[in-house]
């Protein structure tokens, strides 16, 4: 499933420079240093946090997408960011638990 | 990180690959505070450099786009409403006073507020991945009910070993006992 398949399941697009890139796996975490060694390449990552530094570890990890739920949103800056960085960014309004598995149903 | 302690061992990583001959660690907890000051002589950054350290898309690695030691250690102590400041002279600008100084500030009442850690092993960690270069730490707490003074000065401790590289295994383990020695009190021995 493509990142931008998102888009009409529930999920709000906030900066999407890379809509066509495909989704493999599902991560969760806010504690930013555990992610950065623990995402798998292509996850759609879920978390909260939306500081510049979530930008600078799915750089790293290189995650399909970055998804933040409870419909926290991406300060102006680090969405410009996200943008230079070709960084994914959706929201969700729901809970953790019950975006990832609205993402458990799109993707299986 | 989940401690402090793992924060603290990347940023001390930076100060030795700067080339410090001694990298201070420094740990003050007084009242609801912690801070944390890591102080190192080594070559130091410029004002441009100086600029981009706390931003995670700058590195001086070369193997990957971003460094995440300062910019982490920033986060942590800034979502317990402390702060991170960084100061630096290079070698260049001060050849007799040059390094880099990190301070962090951490408010320990607050529900964000990463634990300290085992700071023992990290300290140990550092002397024995580093046996050439000098460190020192000393770990303050003033509290109402705790008053401890914990220290370690590895250009101490390599005179009395006279030669005996500080990587040995007996040499970590005394640095080990040592430091816990002052936290806790010296133990009877059999």
């Amino acid at each position: 499933m493509k990142v931008s398949d998102l888009l009409n399941n529930g999920f709000l697009e906030i900066t999407l420079p890379d809509g066509d890139r495909e989704i493999d796996g599902v991560y969760i975490g806010d504690l930013l240093s555990w992610v950065m060694g623990r995402a798998s390449q292509d996850n759609a990552w879920i978390t909260i946090m939306s500081n510049i530094n979530v930008i600078a570890v799915a750089t790293l990890a290189d995650t399909a997408c970055v998804i933040l739920a409870e419909d926290v949103d991406l300060p102006e800056d680090v969405k410009a960011q996200a943008e230079i960085k070709d960084i994914n960014v959706l929201k969700s309004p729901l809970p953790i638990y019950e975006t990832a598995v609205r993402l458990h149903e799109l993707l299986s | 990180m989940k401690e402090l302690s793992l924060n603290i061992l990347d940023i001390t990583e930076n100060s030795v690959k700067a080339g410090a001959a001694l990298t201070s660690i420094l740990v003050d907890e007084e009242g609801n505070t912690l801070k944390l000051t890591i102080e190192d002589n080594g070559s130091g950054m410029s004002e441009e450099v100086l600029k981009g350290v706390t931003d995670p898309f700058y590195t001086t690695r070369t193997t990957r786009k971003v460094g995440m030691g300062l910019p982490l250690l920033k986060l942590a102590a800034e979502q317990t409403g402390g702060y991170m400041t960084v100061q630096s002279k290079t070698r260049e600008a001060d050849p007799e006073d040059h390094g880099t100084k990190v301070e962090a500030l951490f408010y320990q009442d607050s529900i964000d507020f990463t634990p300290l850690g085992d700071v023992v092993s990290t300290i140990c960690t550092l002397i024995q991945g580093h046996p050439d270069t000098d460190f020192y730490f000393r770990h303050k707490i003033r509290k109402p009910d705790k008053d401890v003074l914990v220290e370690m000065d590895t250009r101490q401790i390599r005179e009395v070993l006279d030669g005996v590289p500080l990587n040995e295994y007996e040499v970590i383990k005394w640095i080990e006992e040592y430091l816990n020695e002052q936290y806790t009190g010296p133990h009877d021995t059999e």
